[in-house]
């Protein structure tokens, strides 16, 4: 044990009597990560939800992230690497953002009733915070797992047989639910704390900013169900091809 | 049972108190604060308006110094006040404002260039100097010649409070709350600290102090109908009439022109004094006809009783509370309303649904007088010194020091807090730091089983009276028979019915027989002090016959400075007296600087004259027109009064050279 | 006649052993402009001798009377029972402090408490000298300031803050509002550095989840949020 870490532990304060360093970086750093899982989220869904333009879409929007323009016929790794990262940045977030989780049912048990009592709008979507979170420990772990070991099973067949016939639609499905309320809640919460687009009336911005993030939430809602709902449709009418590739029409009849 | 010691033992923690603190703290003395609440939540708190020092920033405030303010108070006072003390006072205001500005009380500051005002009902374009830029701002007030209210908008009271409560702890002043002073330690004549009742546990300590300060403030709810907050009882001048000590002028109560109907909470002078008016029924300004000069401005005796006299024409307003009159502030202007009378804002609409910014008769708000101010009190020499009782001293509200005498100007009253805070509390720290006292425990030990067998005596009660009634009583009694107007015939029944009520109280049943957290028991010990001093305000007013300041008698209706330029002296001779006994110490016109004369407001010819004013007013004269020198020197020849000399300097002023 | 209202108020003196929490209800008449400080003192004077609730100023300004009422955290003096449609109020003390006894809870220990922690009074160098003509202040930062300093400690921020319930040495904003109070003040020598080390912590400014509902019950109406902001965004960068 360092002797810094020792002084700093037992006293409070670090050996020129100054405070640490370390509460501040972590309250940047839990906001930080937290937005940049939200701006990530922001796009997967929108990329996810390319199938709703056609298999097509879906396909070329896959073999881009494969790198395809770097490399001929692109490589899952890029995947995989992209799945690293974020899975770096979800765990600290869920390190960081876990200090402000009840730590004891008495904790837990005067959060509930006083927020049941209040009625309070902000505090009662603290609640859906955090539970969102807790459920996001294990989802999110599932889904960056899995796209880690099978990072070349992503397309629209192959995404599809996975929803469909692995069963792994109701996993998305609550994955879907948790992480758009959670990123939602999420980056409004950002925006009040740290006060940015206040502007001359700070209570009327967080009016508006409580309006835009609904329409958000909302929008991803239903553009990722729809998504999810035509994975399962593909999957359903795939299920007898189960493990076929999606090849693109154009090289099918070309082959033909 | 618990003893304590300190040198220094403050009873009561508003301003007064507060700022006593920090003098005897800053002199090294072990001091103790006792509080009933929390030392911010203080009525001092709820001064609104502001505070008067003459600073003369402001360029409505061009001219003012500490003459212009000593001649306000005089008048305002109708000769009743110390006029050594109201030039204490002036002196020390002004080093007040800026030390508490130092401590943070965000100020209201002049803006360099033009700004919109309404003076008269009109919209007016005053231009404050560039050397005045982000110095202290005023506002106009009532019964002054220049605009010298400082303000932080209508919250002052609050901001000093806060300042002066954070630079007491700044410094490690002990301040006990929820504690309450039942009783005085007396040694002969002497008092050496206090009996104290812890109000969450009901335990007694005794407080045994070199010096002991009591600033309890004012004794308004021994009315029904008050703007005082619900602590301002008069218990802190109750045990020193216990004590044996001399109350001053106890009769002068203020009523305030303009508590709203029905709740009585105060809305501020402010609200006249930056422009707004006073209107009748048929939305008529009226008080131009009784006052030309002054107007709604008038000084608060004054203008409560215009009201009163304007309803008895009928032209009141009729509500299911009784008349009332209208205050419209809407004429200022939705802007000036939201920035500088926000709180009025505030409880107008919370509490009446009418917001007062809104235009013409949507925005007026119920107005009535009610008591508002205690000018009586602990009488006091200039030092804050009991004047009969060693090692007693009071300040602030608590205190007849006498800068008010029989009416107290708007602005004056927070104003005195800090400042007799700062020259009592250095007094009262020499006097603890010169002080040795011995005394057995024995005898301390004496006083508070006294207190405890009292105490469960009460609890031990089986009569048929219940004490809310008995308080409830006194209140409806002060309110109709001691109030604005008063009459011989009133004063006499108001006397009698009071001392009944008094023995009354010992024929209570308490429900709950538990010495701690039963407010019923606290009921029951408060209310007989406050008999006591209803008391001493009703006898004081009863055998006042004549009409000075606040104290009104129908009867007499001229000030009688032939008879009456005296100081009414009440206590209790005997323990078991029902009511005080009265003595008077007379004011001496041929030592003060402004003899009796009209005050420029309220009724003309008025007055029976004292053939000593003439006189005194010719020797005046003679000595200003031959006196050559500055104003110090000439108001030193005039009237030479003592003032610690950190606090006689002269204070500096834009445009002003130090030879004044 | 005024309609009929029934008050409901969770009774409890935990320093007495007979005493076991327990809803007590009151009914009686309405009068018109009534507010539950009208309303508990009639109850006190006249129903129920040992109803223990703290009022003093009565107005809305010195922040004594802070409660539960119907759950919000609200100043009773400044609640107009005609608010309540059904007209039936429930009365609870303000969770967080320390119950004294029934609606009366010492908020005067927590806000000492606080006081001392954040260091609320003005830290300056030099003595002033109060014969000269005072410091000047620009008229803008007198408002902003005299805007902060209008916190009255009545606790409602705390009471309404899931943090505070939560964690016990929680600042609460009243401690990050005064902090930014003596920051701006032009008359306060600290620096950032010297405020890190008052609420540099998760007790202080980085305990805060801005949860909002301190603002949204403010009874001064504060802008907290922004000011809260404003300390972090200050301190993190300190």
């Amino acid at each position: 044990m360092s002797q810094k870490g020792t002084i700093e532990s037992l006293t409070g304060k670090n050996s020129q009597k100054k405070k640490s360093r370390i509460p501040a970086k972590m309250d940047f750093l839990q906001s930080a990560t937290g937005a940049i899982l939200a701006l990530f989220i922001t796009f997967h869904l929108l990329f996810e939800s390319s199938i709703l333009l056609g298999k097509e879409s879906m396909y070329h929007l896959t073999k881009f992230f494969e790198g395809e323009f770097l490399i001929e016929g692109g490589s899952p790794l890029f995947i995989v690497f992209l799945a690293l990262g974020i899975s770096v940045v979800f765990i600290l977030h869920a390190l960081l953002a876990m200090r402000k989780f009840p730590s004891s049912y008495r904790e837990y048990q005067r959060f509930r009733t006083h927020a049941k009592l209040m009625g309070h709008q902000d505090t009662n979507l603290w609640f859906i915070q955090i539970s969102s979170g807790f459920m996001l420990f294990f989802l999110g772990s599932i889904h960056l797992f899995t796209m880690m070991t099978q990072a070349q099973n992503i397309g629209p067949f192959a995404s599809s047989d996975r929803i469909y016939s692995d069963m792994a639609w109701p996993m998305y499905l609550m994955l879907l639910v948790s992480v758009v309320l959670h990123a939602g809640v999420g980056v409004y919460r950002l925006i009040v704390k740290w006060g940015w687009f206040d502007g001359s009336d700070p209570r009327a911005s967080r009016r508006r900013h409580q309006k835009i993030i609904k329409g958000a939430v909302l929008f991803y809602l239903l553009i990722g169900l729809f998504s999810l709902a035509t994975y399962i449709k593909i999957g359903y009418e795939h299920q007898a091809d189960y493990g076929e590739r999606y090849h693109l029409k154009g090289e099918v009849t070309h082959a033909d | 049972m618990q003893i304590k010691y300190a040198d220094a033992l403050i009873i009561g923690g508003g301003l007064a108190g507060l700022r006593s603190a920090i003098a005897t703290g800053a002199k090294g003395l072990d001091t103790i604060v006792l509080s009933l609440v929390p030392v911010k939540r203080s009525h001092s708190a709820a001064a609104q308006g502001g505070m008067q020092a003459s600073l003369a920033n402001s360029i409505m405030g061009e001219g003012d110094n500490e003459d212009v303010h000593f001649s306000d108070t005089v008048k305002g006072s109708d000769w009743g006040c110390d006029q050594e003390v109201a030039r204490m006072f002036v002196t020390t205001a002004p080093k007040a404002i800026r030390e508490l500005a130092a401590w943070g009380v965000p100020w209201s500051r002049v803006q360099k260039g033009d700004r919109e005002v309404v003076i008269n009902t009109k919209q007016t374009t005053i231009t404050e100097k560039e050397e005045a830029h982000g110095l202290i701002n005023a506002r106009d007030f009532g019964g002054t010649k220049k605009w010298r209210t400082c303000y932080t908008a209508d919250a002052t009271g609050h901001t000093m409070l806060y300042a002066v409560a954070n630079e007491a702890m700044r410094l490690g002043v002990k301040i006990e709350d929820k504690k309450e002073a039942i009783s005085l330690i007396m040694q002969e004549d002497q008092c050496v600290g206090a009996i104290v009742r812890d109000l969450k546990d009901g335990t007694l300590c005794a407080y045994v102090a070199k010096g002991t300060m009591i600033a309890t403030g004012g004794y308004g709810r021994i009315y029904k109908q008050s703007t005082n907050a619900t602590i301002c009882k008069g218990t802190g001048h109750a045990i020193a009439i216990e004590a044996g000590a001399y109350m001053g002028n106890m009769e002068a109560v203020q009523f305030h022109p303009t508590p709203i109907v029905p709740s009585g909470i105060l809305l501020t002078e402010g609200c006249r004094g930056d422009g707004g008016v006073l209107r009748d029924k048929d939305g008529y300004r009226f008080m131009p006809d009784y006052e030309p000069e002054k107007k709604d401005l008038a000084s608060r005796d004054v203008v409560s009783r215009r009201m009163l006299e304007h309803i008895k024409k009928g032209k009141g307003v009729p509500s299911p509370y009784g008349d009332h009159l209208w205050l419209d502030i809407s004429i200022l202007g939705r802007e000036h309303v939201e920035k500088n009378l926000r709180d009025v804002r505030d409880i107008s609409m919370t509490f009446n649904g009418i917001d007062p910014a809104d235009p013409a008769e949507k925005g007026w708000m119920p107005v009535l007088p009610m008591q508002h101010y205690s000018m009586g009190g602990i009488r006091v020499t200039p030092e804050g010194h009991s004047v009969n009782i060693k090692g007693l001293f009071s300040c602030g509200e608590a205190a007849c020091w006498d800068l008010h005498g029989f009416n107290r100007l708007g602005g004056n009253s927070v104003s005195e807090t800090v400042v007799s805070g700062m020259i009592i509390g250095n007094y009262f720290a020499d006097y603890c730091n010169t002080t040795e006292i011995t005394i057995s425990t024995a005898a301390v030990h004496q006083e508070l089983d006294k207190q405890q067998r009292y105490l469960e005596s009460l609890l031990e009660l089986e009569g048929e009276e219940n004490i809310y009634n008995i308080k409830d009583e006194m209140r409806r009694i002060m309110q109709e028979k001691v109030g604005i107007f008063r009459n011989g015939k009133d004063l006499e029944d108001a006397v009698s019915e009071l001392k009944a009520l008094l023995q009354k109280t010992k024929q209570i049943r308490i429900t709950k027989k538990e010495s701690h957290l039963n407010q019923e028991l606290e009921e029951a010990y408060k209310v007989p002090m406050m008999l006591k001093v209803a008391l001493c305000v009703a006898k004081g007013a009863r055998d006042r016959t004549e009409s000075r300041g606040a104290h009104y008698r129908e009867d007499y209706l001229k000030r009688d400075d032939a008879n009456w330029l005296n100081r009414t002296l009440s206590y209790w001779a005997a323990a078991d007296d029902l009511e005080p006994t009265l003595k008077y110490e007379p004011l001496d016109i041929m030592k003060m600087e402004m003899p009796p004369a009209f005050r420029g407001y309220g009724k003309k010819g008025n007055t029976i004259e004292n053939p000593l004013s003439q006189v005194r007013q010719e020797e005046v004269d003679s000595i200003v027109a031959s006196h050559q020198g500055d104003r110090f020197t000439l108001q030193e020849k005039l009237m030479p009064f003592k003032l610690q000399p950190e606090y006689k300097r002269q204070n500096e002023r834009i445009g002003e050279d130090n030879n004044g | 006649m005024g309609r009929e209202i029934t008050i409901k108020v969770l009774k409890y003196n935990p320093t007495d052993s007979q005493s076991t929490p327990t809803f007590v209800e009151y009914t009686l008449e309405e009068t018109p402009g009534m507010t539950l400080y009208i309303a508990l003192t009639k109850i006190k004077s006249s129903i129920d001798h040992d109803l223990t609730s703290d009022f003093v100023c009565r107005a809305g300004i010195c922040g004594a009377c802070g409660m539960l009422v119907n759950g919000k955290p609200q100043l009773a003096c400044r609640t107009l029972t005609s608010d309540f449609e059904g007209g039936k109020i429930e009365l609870l003390p303000l969770p967080t402090f320390k119950l004294i006894k029934d609606l009366s809870v010492d908020t005067g220990a927590w806000m000492e408490k606080m006081s001392l922690r954040v260091h609320s009074w003005i830290e300056k160098h030099e003595e002033t000298d109060l014969a000269k003509l005072e410091k000047r202040v620009e008229p803008a930062v007198a408002d902003e300031v005299f805007e902060l300093d209008r916190c009255i400690e009545c606790g409602i921020c705390v009471a309404s803050c899931s943090t505070a319930i939560m964690r016990e040495d929680f600042v609460g904003a009243v401690g990050l509002n005064r902090v930014a109070r003596f920051s701006i003040d032009p008359h306060d020598t600290r620096t950032d550095e010297d405020f890190y080390e008052l609420i540099g912590d998760d007790d202080g400014i980085f305990g805060c989840m801005s949860l909002m509902a301190c603002e949204d019950h403010c009874p001064k109406n504060l802008s907290l949020q922004s000011k809260i902001a404003y300390m972090r965004r200050k301190l993190v960068m300190s």
